[in-house]
């Protein structure tokens, strides 16, 4: 089963793992709605979502369990990580680390890139 | 109008690419972040093609044939029901293209080894389509009758009237043909003449008469109004079952033993294709034209190539819920037990 073989609950997100990533890094220091997520991940990753992606993504990270919407009487709704989004994050982003920390130690190796 | 006006206005657009449900849930969030973006980028080519993929995307995904985006339990069902409205379409198709040629093989059988090999292909395909017809419809009655859920009567209701009309009128109109059920031969071809003849007039609506108005004017007032009657009773057919589906609450171990059977399925319809495109290339008419490949045969086999596509998505939706719903129990027991170390 796909969930059996997840190593970070973000396999199964394919092209959408990107959107993904970027909104629960941006989630990680508390619940933000969706213009506050736009913002914030351009200000972190120079990348703007747009409007379609983003809620493209989150209705997907919401249907995985790993964030919920916040009680709000606004009509803007905030999101927040849940615990399983948080453990899926940190995998994610371990992951993503060996993978930079390979990539820069052979460029530093062969290109004397430091 | 006011700027903000006019984004609203813009925004309220937009939103309509979604379905109803995803407004009804995103809808008024969405909408304040599009007027906010309105606001910051009045003009956007980029913004307004984003949203219209992803409102096509959310269509799909209501409708079961992309995922993730609702509970693993409802993705099941939903996906379910996308499977089997295709398979009812796949089966209409094919069942009409396979008792065309049954029905000739009741008179002479096929002169090349492709139509013959097809033939078999195809009526094994149907023998399978049937018994896992049957397996999956079992545990579903049995939780409708075990349940007894509000809600449910109605569909139950539409489901036995169509499979009764489907049943009388393809015995009625089935025996009354004069090349099968009445055929002194009739059992020398590869499935039993009254098979044969029943299936040809539950699909006697797929037919290429409907192009030709004056050989169809030669039909009787009750083959024509039968149809008619035969796909509305075969929508109905397939819109009550998929009403129960929607409206049961099936266990997860049910909808993992449906999801199974889906992916069978389309084996079975991967073979029924296969058998299908083998007698189109074959393009031998055979014995007195009994095994022509018509237009409409060519056109049968592009729908029924859709509706495969489209099945084995909505499968693998299915599956992914399924999967979902599985690792959802194995983390609440592994949460469990971590919180105890």
């Amino acid at each position: 089963m796909p969930g059996e073989r997840s190593s970070d609950g973000l396999d199964g997100f394919g092209r959408y793992a990107g959107p993904a990533t970027l909104i629960l890094a941006s989630l990680a220091d508390g619940a933000k709605h969706g213009y506050a997520l736009t913002k914030d991940i351009e200000s972190f990753a120079g990348v703007r979502l747009a409007p379609g992606t983003l809620y493209e993504a989150l209705a997907r990270l919401q249907g995985q369990g790993l964030i919920e919407p916040v009680e709000s009487h606004d009509r803007r709704r905030p999101y927040r990580l849940t615990a399983v989004g948080a453990r899926a994050l940190r995998a994610h982003l371990d992951a993503q680390r060996r993978v930079a920390d390979l990539g820069l130690r052979r460029l530093a190796s062969g290109w004397g890139l430091t | 109008m006011s700027a903000p006006a006019l984004a609203a206005d813009q925004a309220d657009r937009l939103l309509r690419w979604y379905p109803k449900a995803w407004r009804s849930r995103y809808g008024e969030e969405f909408a304040e972040l599009l007027i906010a973006d309105i606001c910051e980028r009045p003009r956007s080519r980029t913004r307004t093609l984003d949203v219209a993929r992803g409102g096509i995307v959310a269509r799909f995904a209501a409708a079961g044939l992309c995922g993730c985006t609702l509970e693993a339990g409802d993705q099941v069902r939903v996906s379910l029901v996308a499977f089997g409205c295709c398979a009812a379409v796949f089966l209409g198709f094919g069942a009409a293209m396979w008792s065309q040629l049954t029905i000739g093989w009741q008179w002479s059988a096929p002169d090349t080894a492709a139509t013959t090999v097809a033939m078999v292909l195809m009526s094994a395909a149907m023998l399978a389509f049937l018994a896992l017809a049957l397996a999956a419809a079992a545990p579903v009655l049995w939780s409708v009758v075990r349940l007894r859920a509000a809600g449910l009567a109605g569909p139950a209701v539409l489901v036995v009237a169509c499979a009764v009309i489907m049943f009388v009128g393809g015995r009625h109109f089935g025996n009354g043909w004069p090349g099968t059920g009445g055929h002194p031969w009739a059992r020398q071809g590869l499935v039993p003449g009254g098979v044969a003849a029943f299936s040809w007039a539950s699909t006697l609506s797929v037919s290429a008469y409907w192009a030709h108005p004056a050989a169809l004017a030669r039909f009787s007032t009750g083959e024509l109004a039968w149809m008619a009657l035969s796909p509305l009773a075969l929508a109905g057919l397939a819109g009550g079952a998929a009403a129960l589906v929607r409206r049961t609450e099936l266990s997860p171990r049910v909808l993992d033993f449906e999801t199974r059977l889906g992916y069978a399925a389309c084996g079975v319809m991967a073979v029924f294709l296969a058998g299908c495109c083998a007698w189109i290339v074959d393009g031998g008419a055979g014995p007195r034209n009994l095994f022509h490949a018509g237009a409409i045969d060519v056109g049968g086999a592009v729908v029924m190539t859709t509706a495969f596509a489209a099945a084995r998505q909505a499968a693998r939706v299915a599956r992914s819920g399924a999967g979902r719903q599985g690792a959802g129990r194995q983390g609440a027991g592994r949460q469990g037990r971590l919180g105890a170390g």
